[in-house]
């Protein structure tokens, strides 16, 4: 027997929960689902409930208060549980597909919302498969949630604000941090964002605690540079940076060497749009946004209808326009299920309107900053790999180019990159850059490049699980 | 490649949970309850999780949050497991750089 429910929230990060707590709180007959064991997604991750702390920040407040009001709204909670799967039944209804120890394999679903967040752009350059190359996303959970630190002496690279938060925490875990490299040209630009910059009190003031211990350290923060290799045998011994000319090429003569044992790579982040891609929800590309997303109306339904996308996974755009996004898909979902009157709806909608706006000007900020330059793909060799799971390197993509693949979907075929144990979310930035960049003379666009297709399961998943999957009614 | 044990501003002073061994590749090394198999490992200064099937290169944790499957090892027997999702437990067998065998 499988149970039903009028909706299933894929993903308990701010926008899955603000959207649970709205949905079931109007009465929507809701099922949240999630991977980790604890609601609260990256954002809001806590501490392992082994672990003991006297002091909360103030995010680590506002995810606590959060959680327990996710945890208290009267729904299901199936945690420890991946969604490998979503199939779409004649009547309309969902099939959510489920592997989780403690979870059933299927539950039914008459609406989706689908807040799946982001994850670190991954930016291929050559030795960035060398053990001591991790994200920015990896080094802050493993410093924040495990008081571990991956390295000792670290050079960071990548593009962002994000880059002063990874900084500051490494050098008050007392690593060495011998540089930060922000990629991009930002100061020229900058000028313009002054006065959106001034409304944004909060983050300023975080930005400004981070610079502080940047400061404090004497760590050189050096705009316009780029790791260009890291190099070693067993792991990162050292790490290679050059200037960057403003298309994002390193610029000859100017290599400077370190040597590190840790390299933080953080450029920016990417939508994780697996499941809406599965069930071929429209997509557009939008680099500021992290790259391709869910078209959606304003109540944050794709072109499927009852399939709503929100938070970071349908475009990065912060925890706060997160929460905001989930109140909205919760209240339309709630209308369009009976339980709240057209009327109440619009009014919700109104009232979260200026707030939304405020962070989608934010938004537009960071990205005409800080999106990740294309010409990052000229740091790449022949021998590089590019897809870490086949192994396949730059020279047997352009090989495949000069074959004739012009889509990302021709040069998976040729290659086999992206069909290894991470379903392409590793590769498929740069294989898509590099396409675009060889047929640039052709007129071949990265939305003409396309992405990668998914198909179930979304996740590798033991063939004997798999074997026992065929639903029963 | 350390625990952090001082405490300051952005990462005040943490309690552990209890401590636990686990073995990676038969060596006993100290781990405490919360943490992860990836987190216990880096802390004891293993760095190479596991080898990539074609050219045989060390791999280790990329991403840190289940995405990228590059931190994955053979916990009590069960082949590629994600060390930086699956929590320590007491007694663990972890085996790095297992090939599967068919």
């Amino acid at each position: 027997m499988i149970e039903s429910y009028e909706l299933a929230v894929i993903g308990a990060g701010p926008a899955g929960m603000e959207a649970t707590i709205s949905a079931a709180g109007f009465g929507v007959r809701t099922v949240l689902i999630d991977n980790y064991p604890q609601p609260g997604g990256q954002y809001f991750m806590r501490i392992p409930s082994a672990f003991k702390v006297d002091y909360e920040n103030k995010t680590e407040t506002a995810g606590r208060k959060l959680i327990n009001h996710v945890l208290k709204v009267p729904s299901l909670k199936i945690l420890n549980c991946l969604v490998w799967g979503l199939f779409q039944e004649d009547n309309g209804s969902w099939l959510v597909a489920l592997y989780g120890e403690n979870a059933p394999k299927y539950i039914r679903a008459k609406n989706l919302i689908l807040s799946t967040g982001s994850y670190d752009t991954p930016i291929a350059f050559p030795g960035w498969t060398l053990p001591g190359v991790v994200t920015s996303g990896g080094t802050l959970v493993l410093l924040k949630n495990q008081r571990v630190t991956p390295g000792k002496r670290a050079l960071i690279s990548g593009t962002g604000p994000l880059l002063f938060s990874v900084a500051a925490h490494l050098i008050e875990a007392g690593v060495e941090v011998i540089a930060l490299c922000e990629a991009n040209h930002i100061l020229p630009r900058g000028i313009k964002h002054a006065f959106t910059m001034l409304k944004q009190w909060d983050r300023l003031t975080e930005g400004a605690k981070y610079m502080k211990t940047i400061l404090g350290a004497k760590t050189p923060y050096k705009v316009g540079w780029s790791i260009v290799e890291a190099r070693g045998h067993e792991a990162v011994e050292q790490a290679a940076i050059a200037k960057m000319d403003k298309s994002g090429r390193p610029i000859l003569g100017t290599e400077q060497v370190f040597d590190v044992d840790l390299v933080v790579s953080g450029f920016t982040l990417t939508p994780n749009t697996g499941l809406p891609r599965m069930i071929d929800c429209e997509m557009t590309y939008q680099a500021g946004k992290g790259g391709w997303i869910p078209v959606r109306d304003a109540d944050c339904q794709t072109s499927i209808p009852g399939v709503y996308v929100i938070g970071d996974g349908a475009g990065v755009g912060g925890a706060e326009n997160a929460r905001l996004e989930g109140k909205i898909a919760g209240a339309s979902v709630a209308k369009n299920t009976g339980h709240l009157s057209p009327s109440r709806e619009k009014q919700i909608r109104a009232e979260i309107q200026p707030g939304l706006h405020q962070q989608q000007r934010f938004g537009a900020l960071l990205s005409d900053l800080f999106t990740p330059s294309v010409g990052l793909v000229s740091l790449l060799k022949d021998d590089t790999i590019i897809c870490r799971c086949e192994e396949i390197t730059l020279g047997e993509i352009k090989e495949a180019i000069r074959m004739g693949a012009r889509s990302i979907g021709e040069v998976k075929m040729l290659t086999r990159t992206g069909m290894g144990n991470c379903q392409g979310r590793m590769c498929e930035h740069t294989v898509a850059a590099i396409i675009a960049h060889e047929l640039a003379g052709e007129g071949v666009t990265r939305e003409e490049v396309g992405y990668y297709s998914i198909r179930p399961p979304l996740h590798p998943l033991p063939q004997s699980f798999l074997a026992d999957a065929v639903p029963e009614e | 490649m350390f625990r952090i044990n001082k405490t300051s501003d952005m990462l005040p002073a943490i309690q552990r949970g209890k401590p636990v061994t686990i073995s990676v590749d038969g060596t006993p090394i100290e781990a405490y309850q919360g943490e992860t198999v990836a987190a216990a490992m880096l802390a004891a200064g293993i760095r190479t999780f596991h080898k990539s099937h074609k050219h045989q290169q060390p791999r280790s944790l990329y991403c840190g949050m289940g995405v990228c499957y590059e931190c994955l090892v053979t916990i009590n027997g069960v082949h590629a497991q994600r060390a930086c999702i699956t929590p320590v437990e007491e007694g663990m067998q972890i085996e790095t750089c297992k090939e599967l065998e068919l």
